[in-house]
């Protein structure tokens, strides 16, 4: 595209009332992102139109605008993006558009829209934009801070301020199977993260993750098993799984006195999930990283315990918390082996639970490993 | 939790997971899980985990653990024990209420269909009691119509062997010949498939399905436990047994397919053109497929025909059945057969009589009795008439031991082609105890056609006692139609009508062996006595009787006390007495006439006196039952009946 034609084009949106324009100015910017010869001056023209036409982030000069969108405009702007985007029909170009229109470099000043048009997707709902919205999370990382701050904007629409959670999001692990995968595993960062005031995931989310993980025993790894379509000359990030991370409020919540039976049944549900995990070479479901930081966490505590109260040494080795805590850990990790959903350096995981209080299920367990790494023993 | 150092680690888990179970059956679950995960080879362990879901009323668990352990532990005691369960279970599901039972067979249907089939085919493989195998084999079939060409077969083959060496093989409706008619041959038939089994077989199939739902009919229709639909049911099942059978043998489509507008009128057609163009071309010898599907289409007209017989009667009204017998005519009265109505109906079916009878029926609503009637004899004509098709039918009879269903059909065709003779002879034959009735009407009947007087005297004594007790019922108004072709008649057999039907024939046997004697007082009086029930459309006998006494001018009859109330004839009878009427001479009152036999000519004032008194005294007796004094009359008087017969 030309200069001159280039202007012209800005001039005929400048025509356009906002937020009308960004309309046409989507339809532009997926014309420029998806034609056969993408290069770096179209991507610079529709990161410009972008800011320009339908964020309402800069002026005509460039300039940053000194006021937010007023929300009955944003809210305009959100039906005209939601539209749009679920209008489209071909993955890839929609995956295209909405990973442009929420780069990595915008996502941090665009993740209020962002939230609120997933938010959207989620309420209507849009297996569209949801793929969309997974595959993003994906490829920014479904742990990062982007993803976990999405994921709290949408506990907080729907389990905060919704009536009736559960009934609201049931089918969703349905409709967007990768997206809640990807939602789960960034929610699952936003609890039993050890700070001073550990925060607890609400009993209505922990009903919704229950529901979907034990209707379900394939949804932790949807996201692994389908990623989304990306754009030509992108590269794939491999999706987290949830199971670490829920395996962490599980084994945690014990000790932190969460002791609902709601904990029970998510692990339940959750060693199904590992237990159906499909056998694949090498490894991939579970990073043993993860499961380090549930070891560290259960050592912080005992560590705690033992410098409250030196002389008992009894009470914390019958301390039943710390048990049960154990007793979960050790059960994940034997049907994870069993069937060869942990990848990474198994063996300093094992050596890192010497410190720990003895636990029977653990002693069976790590003697199973033990036997199965060396299982020609001559006496 | 205490640690016990005896424990082993399976223990260990196994223990914890039951302790947990009461407080916590989401982390018993988990544990149990985790014990299978960790001792995937143990079978305690996991029979016990399998256990524990069982109990716990997990269908899905449990279905999951089971499978587990049929795909690792075949070999082990304990699993076959509970695969029996199963198996037991799944062959009662329909009618049983036992908790258990319900969880496995839900637990079965929750297994993969894989192992299901494995677990079936296992299970009957291993079986010892051949009944057992089949029951297994045909629950496999059931479930994975797939294993059908495979095993369907071979399943046909052992039942047949077995029954052939079962105890009660000889009979119809034995255990093996149920599971073979009633299950295994339905379910080859669902499957649309050609299932190779050759025609010799095929026509044993069939035969062998004809004989048990025949004798299931035989059974059921002595019993009357079954209700009317399941009767029809049962025809049903065996019309489609025809068509699976037929279409095996590739058989006409227009032949078996009796799921089309069936009504037996339209398959008569279908038959007769069938035969018409085999006979044309030629093709009638060893055609299997008119013998059987018309042998098979006769026996339903006769099962029908015999049902009309006794019909069902409304409830709270006691069930009449009807009898063929030979009725009258009276030449005076106008001939239903040249009706205009009867005409219209060209009657197709009745090819083959060309001087038929008429048959009438009590009553508009029994006119089925006459057509199923019609039917059975079209078939019947039908299958005799090629030496071929009469010979294999006889093969099919006799194998079939159709006899009790064919003896009034065949007793009722004698009567309808007046081979009297012959219905002599069955009916001599016949003793079934409930049979008696109709022998005793028939033979009083077709010995008085026979003109064989004297001896009709006796079965209409013997059918006296036999009258039915309950069902008095009213005087039939069809037992005399008017012309004078053949009049057959469908008989109530109620008090009133029997007694009618029987005092009409003995007073018409007087009547004509009257012509032997001069003038016989006695048999006047008989008729006078017997034409009482029926008056008075039995009437017309008593002119001519009259004229004969005026001419004799005398008339003795010594029972007219006893059995004469009808004042129609005591009025008759006053009038000859009277100067009037002639001044006949009556002796009729045993007293009056044995004190003066002489000088009664003149006008003896006493004993005109005498007479009208006794005339008064009958007419007070005019309203006393008449089936009583009619049958007190024959008892009593036989002797003096019997000089009117010789």
């Amino acid at each position: 595209m030309s200069g001159s034609s280039e202007v012209n084009l800005k001039q005929t949106l400048r025509k356009i009332e906002y937020p009308l324009c960004a309309q046409e100015a989507l339809k532009k910017i997926g014309e420029l992102l998806c034609s056969r010869s993408t290069n770096i001056k179209s991507m610079d023209l529709s990161l410009d139109l972008m800011a320009e036409f339908v964020f309402w982030e800069s002026d005509r000069r460039g300039n940053k605008r000194s006021h937010a969108l007023s929300p009955l405009v944003e809210l305009e702007l959100l039906q005209i993006l939601f539209e749009y985007l679920n209008s489209i029909s071909n993955e890839a170009t929609r995956n295209t558009l909405f990973l442009n229109l929420f780069s990595p470099i915008t996502a941090n000043i665009r993740l209020g829209i962002l939230s609120k048009l997933v938010s959207l997707a989620v309420g209507i709902p849009s297996a569209n934009i949801l793929m969309c919205a997974s595959t993003w999370m994906q490829q920014l990382g479904n742990t990062s801070a982007s993803s976990c701050k999405l994921a709290e904007a949408l506990v907080f629409d729907y389990i905060h301020l919704s009536s009736n959670p559960e009934e609201r999001l049931k089918d969703l692990s349905k409709i967007a199977p990768q997206f809640v995968a990807n939602f789960l595993t960034a929610v699952a960062e936003n609890y039993f993260i050890s700070k001073k005031e550990p925060k607890y995931p609400p009993d209505a989310l922990l009903r919704c993750i229950t529901n979907w993980v034990s209707e379900d025993s394939n949804l932790c790894i949807a996201a692994q098993q389908r990623q989304g379509i990306l754009p030509p000359g992108a590269i794939a990030m491999e999706a987290t799984t949830p199971i670490a991370g829920l395996l962490r409020w599980c084994v945690l919540a014990p000790l932190n006195h969460q002791d609902q039976e709601i904990y029970s049944m998510l692990y339940l549900a959750l060693l199904n999930s590992i237990s159906a995990i499909p056998r694949s070479n090498p490894p991939r479901a579970i990073n043993v990283q993860h499961l380090f930081g549930i070891v560290s966490a259960l050592i912080i505590y005992h560590k705690e315990i033992r410098s409250r109260d030196e002389s008992k040494m009894n009470v914390f080795l019958n301390d039943p918390a710390m048990q049960v805590a154990l007793d979960r850990f050790s059960q994940a990790v034997q049907i994870a082996l069993s069937v060869n959903a942990i990848y990474g350096h198994i063996d300093e995981l094992f050596n890192s639970l010497q410190s720990l209080p003895f636990n029977k299920l653990l002693s069976i367990v790590l003697n199973k490993y033990k036997e199965s790494k060396a299982p020609i023993i001559i006496v | 939790m205490e640690i016990d150092l005896e424990q082993s680690d399976e223990e260990f888990v196994i223990q914890k997971a039951k302790d947990a179970f009461k407080t916590d059956p989401y982390m018993a679950k988990a544990l149990m899980l985790t014990a299978k995960s960790l001792y995937p080879n143990n079978f305690g362990v996991q029979f016990e985990a399998y256990l524990i879901e069982k109990n716990a009323g997990n269908v899905k668990e449990a279905a999951r653990c089971f499978s587990d352990l049929i795909s690792k532990f075949q070999q082990t005691p304990d699993l076959w024990k509970e695969i029996e369960k199963v198996t037991s279970a799944l062959r009662s599901e329909t009618d049983s209420d036992d908790a258990e039972k319900q969880f496995l067979c839900e637990m079965f249907k929750h297994i993969s269909s894989d192992v299901q089939h494995k677990l079936l085919l296992f299970t009957a493989d291993h079986c010892e009691d051949t009944m057992e195998h089949c029951r297994l084999l045909l629950l496999l079939l059931q479930r994975f119509p797939t294993a059908i060409s495979s095993y369907g077969p071979r399943l046909v083959d052992t039942l047949m062997t077995a029954e052939k060496h079962s105890v009660d093989g000889h009979y119809p409706i034995n255990p093996y010949r149920k599971l073979l008619v009633c299950e295994l041959l339905p379910l080859l038939a669902k499957q649309e498939i050609n299932l190779e089994l050759n025609s010799k077989l095929l026509l044993k199939l069939l035969q062998k399905a004809v004989e048990y739902y025949l004798c299931y009919l035989g059974r059921s229709s002595t019993t009357l436990q079954d209700t009317e639909s399941s009767i029809e049911n049962t025809w049903c099942k065996l019309f489609s047994m025809v068509e699976f059978i037929g279409k095996q043998l590739g058989w006409e489509q227009y032949l078996i397919n009796f799921n089309l507008i069936f009504t037996k009128e339209i398959y008569w057609q279908v038959i007769l053109t069938h035969y018409q163009a085999r006979t044309k071309n030629n093709l009638i010898t060893d055609d299997k497929q008119l013998l059987y599907c018309l042998s098979l289409f006769f026996l339903y007209c006769l099962h029908e025909y015999n049902g009309s017989l006794s019909p069902v009667s409304s409830p709270g009204q006691t069930a009449t059945n009807y009898l063929l017998v030979e009725a009258f005519t009276d030449p005076t009265l106008p001939n239903p057969m040249s009706e205009p109505k009867s005409k219209k109906r060209k009657s197709d079916t009745e090819i083959i009589h060309t001087t038929n009878p008429y048959i009438s029926v009590e009553k508009p609503e029994l006119k089925n009795i006459h057509s199923n009637f019609l039917m059975c004899v079209n078939c019947w004509d039908l299958l005799h008439s090629s030496e071929n098709l009469h010979r294999e039918f006889i093969k099919i009879h006799s194998h079939l031991k159709i006899d009790t269903w064919l003896s009034v059909f065949l007793i009722d065709y004698a009567l309808y082609t007046a081979r009297f003779d012959e219905c002599l002879v069955s009916l001599q034959k016949i003793t079934d105890s409930s049979l008696m009735l109709h022998k005793y009407i028939r033979l009083a009947s077709i010995l008085y056609i026979k003109k064989n007087y004297s001896s009709c005297l006796e079965p209409i004594l013997l059918a006296l006692p036999l009258l039915p007790v309950n069902n008095s019922g009213n005087l039939s108004n069809g037992l005399i139609v008017g012309g004078n072709q053949r009049h057959l008649h469908y008989l109530p057999l109620t008090r009133m009508a029997v007694l009618q039907y029987l005092t009409k024939i003995l007073l018409r046997c007087i009547k004509e062996n009257m012509g032997k004697h001069d003038y016989s007082e006695l048999s006047i009086g008989h008729i006078f006595v017997l034409v009482q029930l029926d008056w008075p459309q039995e009437e017309d006998f008593v002119p001519s009787l009259l004229e004969e006494i005026k001419q004799h001018r005398s008339f003795q009859y010594h029972l007219f006390q006893n059995y004469i109330i009808n004042v129609d004839i005591m009025e008759e009878l006053m009038y000859l007495w009277t100067p009037q009427g002639g001044q006949i001479h009556l002796e009729i009152l045993p007293n009056l006439s044995s004190q003066r036999r002489i000088g009664t000519r003149g006008a003896d004032k006493g004993a005109k006196e005498e007479m009208k008194q006794a005339i008064k005294r009958q007419i007070a007796r005019s309203n006393e039952r008449l089936d009583d004094l009619l049958i007190n009359f024959i008892q009593n008087e036989r002797a003096l009946i019997l000089q009117a017969l010789v």
